[in-house]
């Protein structure tokens, strides 16, 4: 057995560099499903659907339309977030199963459409060349790097663009979550007739809710094309949302600083199976990680709902 | 008589074939402190759900304060100045009892996405101003002690009172109680009818509650409106109302049925 | 013991009477309109084409409502959306693979076998993950992300046993049939049709006409009474997963047969079309995912005639989100129930 694990990898800071960015690009898809599903309670199976959009219509509008990218980053944002709202205005007023069917079949849709719309989308080939401007950056960024000792990895400059990012983005939110918009979408979570009683309009933060989740899902969309430098569909599957809720179950509800707990810990969990030197093809190794994943899913909601962080009173899982 | 507050007129409302609310009149003045009672099943809470819009009425219609509120959304109802406490409590257990309070507040722009951009400075101080507000009506009510506490850990009383005071936090002006003696003890009770008594005095609030106790009706509303099978039978004074031949047949009738 | 049993039937038969009664000429009035539209598309597209269309449609409706029945079941007995249901499909076709190509045995031992085994799994399922959630009160969303979990945990043990490559069953994929003026169907497509429609009219008169039939009914619309009346609601909850399981096994296997070709992916790219058709019948209405499966295949293989072959699954996504929008309650499902 010993000599099955292969420990060699464990000293390779590349290797964990590349675990670290995936990790990260992870945490901030997931900060949008935290919004969505631990702080309003509406379960967007979807978000990876908006990753996607927010992906494509920053690359087409770089690569198609020759937009700078300063203004492209922007519109793709918008882009998502109007997507988020399209989606959500028919959505959000079913009940929880309804809603978590929708966003799943919305995302599917639009996986499809990347899949097939060969002339917008480059089909199954994909859109490269969009990184351009980005490669320019990670070159100033070594040069930068190098003067204090850190040029030697060419990782470096993604991982901290990645990490910074989820900075940003989690202080925000959890600026929001304490502000009194915040607290009416709490409030909804638990309870919307309540807040409906109380002149709320949950309908409204519901759509907002989803919109802003877009948008967030939009920017995990970029940094993940960066890492990656092709867009091509089968990266925007139902398994990038499904892996996110493992991370967001495991992390803990409602606790934005949470995502990124969970998302080191599954990430590391799931690239240990690279050090072990398994009989398996790649199509099985694949599956392994996916079925540690299905069941940390499991295992989370079966032994310990409430995640590492989570807050077991602020544990009120509608329904 | 002031022009009525509260006016319905031929309200319908079936589910599959039966009629929960059928051709339901009744006006409530304003200032004034109604109950409305029935044997069960009468449909005094569906008639609340359709005042409030938690349930669209098929036809008729409802007007609060001159506007009709029919078929419109809970909020909207609420925002114009008609609020309800429900049978069930609805205290949000995952927030603290301050949080609970300051939530119901209506007039704190920083409750709107845009809001938190286009008046970034007004909002934090308007918090100042709303947990202030909702500090002395927890004070009133004598839930001060319990404001950090989360509202999941409190009494049934205690979440009654909690929901009484929590909608005072958006000023309105017509308050619907849905059975707000029922699981409280008797001194609690009283506690709540004096709450009820003082703000119609102080802020003319309106009031109409369902109560199946007969002498709290009897010592505490002005008016009295009976439903039996989703119409309203009988309206008028306590008084009146007790010795209707009307009433009288509809109480003794639910009573002596046999229950299938 | 006879006076006890007829005082159930009678708390039994007053709970369920409401059922058979308007849906029986809704169902009339949609079986008229699909017939209307098939005729209609005969005239715009051609027979041929159209018509051979509508018996494709035939072949996926009939796996489509094996497994749209299912998830009907075990939402109106348990008010649970199983998200693993599709995977469910994918465990019968490996298990029919392993007996088919490993262990050399002929389709239709494999196939029984296949159908017990997903049956137990199910089962197995029930008292072992979803009652002690229940006992435990688990909330809606524990429970969907259990079911999403277990999905995966099928899914990839089966692609890690048996490898993501496509696998085929041995069923005779060549000899075909013709019929009604140049119309193709071949062999194994028939016999997917044939046995498909002899359990879906078995399990109907199970529900309709036996106790267990009548006690699934009862619960599905009131627990609370049904338990009041005298049922064994845990027992009558196995049952209902041993039929759910075994026919989404058999489901899974007669997939296997019709397309030719199997992947561990393939039943959770059917789920949402299953979730369509269950709902497009009325969610808990087992009567209506009959239906509904029948309608979705026809309503996939119909869009072949306007559209490109690709964008087949996309038609069951759509229709999904249009009835979840406009008629949540699905075409023959009940007003009220939610």
């Amino acid at each position: 057995m010993i000599d099955m694990i292969s420990l060699a990898p464990l000293g390779q800071a590349d290797f964990w560099l590349g675990v670290g960015v995936v990790a990260g690009i992870y945490s901030i898809f997931t900060l949008g499903l935290q919004l969505n599903v631990g702080l309003t309670g509406i379960v967007n199976l979807g978000q990876a659907g908006f990753m996607a959009i927010g992906a494509y219509a920053m690359a087409i509008l770089i690569v198609t339309y020759h937009w700078p990218p300063w203004l492209a980053l922007p519109a793709a944002t918008f882009v998502a977030m109007l997507a988020g709202v399209v989606v959500a205005l028919p959505s959000v007023r079913l009940r929880g199963d309804y809603l978590a069917m929708t966003t799943l079949a919305a995302a599917e849709i639009v996986q499809n459409v990347a899949q097939n719309a060969i002339g917008l989308t480059g089909g199954n080939n994909g859109l490269l060349g969009f990184d351009a401007a980005w490669q320019t950056i990670q070159v100033w960024m070594l040069g930068v790097l190098s003067a204090v000792g850190l040029g030697n990895e060419d990782q470096i400059p993604l991982f901290l663009v990645v990490w910074l990012t989820f900075g940003i983005i989690m202080l925000i939110l959890v600026a929001l979550q304490h502000t009194p918009w915040g607290r009416v979408l709490r409030a909804i979570r638990e309870d919307e007739d309540a807040a409906g009683a109380l002149g709320k309009n949950a309908y409204a933060y519901k759509v907002q809710s989803m919109a802003l989740a877009a948008g967030i899902g939009a920017i995990a969309g970029y940094l993940l094309a960066l890492n990656v430098t092709l867009i091509y569909p089968g990266t925007y599957s139902a398994d990038f949302t499904f892996i996110g809720f493992a991370i967001l179950v495991l992390g803990g509800l409602g606790r934005f600083a949470g995502v990124a707990l969970g998302s080191i810990l599954l990430w590391f969990v799931l690239e240990a199976t690279r050090f072990v030197d398994l009989p398996l093809a790649a199509d099985q190794v694949a599956a392994l990680r996916l079925l540690i994943v299905g069941l940390v899913l499991i295992l989370v909601m079966v032994l310990r709902p409430q995640g590492i962080a989570g807050k077991r009173e602020e544990m009120v899982l509608r329904g | 008589m002031a022009d009525p507050i509260f006016v319905v007129r031929a309200l319908v409302k079936s589910f599959g074939g039966l009629r929960a609310v059928d051709e339901a009149s009744f006006d409530v003045s304003p200032a004034s402190i109604t109950a409305l009672i029935g044997p069960n099943g009468a449909g005094k809470t569906t008639l609340f759900n359709l005042a409030t819009g938690f349930i669209k009425p098929d036809r008729g219609s409802i007007e609060f304060d001159g506007e009709s509120i029919f078929g419109r959304p809970p909020f909207a109802v609420a925002r114009l100045g008609m609020m309800r406490t429900f049978q069930i409590t609805k205290a949000l257990t995952a927030m603290t009892v301050l949080e609970n309070m300051m939530l119901a507040a209506d007039d704190q722009p920083g409750e709107r996405i845009l809001g938190l951009v286009t008046h970034p400075f007004s909002w934090v101080p308007k918090e100042r101003a709303v947990r202030e507000r909702a500090m002395e009506l927890l004070e009133r009510f004598g839930l001060v002690a319990l404001a950090d506490a989360y509202a999941g850990i409190l009494s049934g009383g205690q979440r009654k009172l909690l929901e009484f005071a929590r909608l005072l936090m958006a000023k309105p002006r017509m308050v619907l109680l849905d059975e707000p003696l029922a699981g409280v003890n008797a001194v609690l009770g009283q506690q709540i009818l004096a709450h009820m008594h003082a703000l119609r005095s102080e802020q003319s609030l309106t009031f109409l509650f369902i109560e199946h106790d007969m002498e709290v009706v009897m010592n505490n509303a002005d008016r009295v409106i009976v439903m039996a099978l989703g119409r309203v039978i009988a309206s008028g004074l306590p008084d009146e109302v007790r010795r209707d031949q009307a009433v009288i047949d509809a109480y003794l009738g639910a009573h002596g049925e046999n229950v299938a | 013991m006879s006076s006890t049993a007829s005082a159930e039937d009678a708390a039994l038969s007053s709970v369920n009477h409401e059922v058979s009664l308007s849906t029986g000429s809704r169902a009339l009035v949609i079986g008229a309109a699909t017939i209307a539209v098939a005729l209609l598309l005969v005239a715009v597209k051609g027979y041929q084409p159209a018509a051979q269309a509508t018996v494709n449609g035939l072949v996926t409706g009939t796996f489509f409502a094996l497994g749209a029945v299912g998830l009907a079941l075990v939402y109106g007995v348990l008010r649970l959306v199983n998200f693993a249901h599709g995977d469910f499909l994918t465990f019968g076709a490996y298990i029919a693979l392993a007996c088919n190509t490993l262990l050399s045995l002929p389709i239709i031992i494999a196939t029984v076998i296949a159908t017990v085994t997903t049956a137990l799994m199910a089962a197995l399922l029930e008292l072992l993950l979803w009652r002690p959630m229940r006992t435990r009160r688990a909330g809606h969303l524990q429970l969907l992300l259990t079911a999403i979990g277990l999905a995966y945990v099928i899914r990839n043990g089966i692609q890690l046993v048996a490898g993501a490559d496509p696998r085929s069953l041995r069923v005779n994929v060549t000899s075909a049939v013709s019929f009604l003026g140049g119309l193709r169907l071949g062999t194994t497509e028939l016999a997917v049709v044939l046995v498909g429609l002899v359990v879906l009219v078995l399990v109907a008169i199970l529900l309709s006409a036996s106790r267990l039939g009548r006690e699934m009914r009862a619960l599905a619309d009131n627990l609370n009474l049904a338990e009041v009346a005298g049922v064994n609601t845990g027992r009558v909850i196995i049952a209902t997963w041993l039929v759910a399981g075994g026919l989404a096994g058999l489901a899974g296997v007669l997939v296997g047969a019709a397309v030719g070709v199997l992947t561990p992916n393939f039943g959770f790219e059917l789920l949402l079309g299953l979730f369509a058709a269950t709902i497009l019948g009325g969610i808990g209405n087992a009567y209506g995912a009959l239906a509904g499966g029948l309608l979705l295949g026809l309503a996939e293989e119909w869009s072949t005639l306007f559209i490109d072959p690709s964008w087949k699954l996309a038609v069951g996504f759509v229709i999904l989100i249009l009835t979840l929008l406009i008629r949540p309650n699905g075409l023959l499902g009940r007003p009220g129930l939610k």
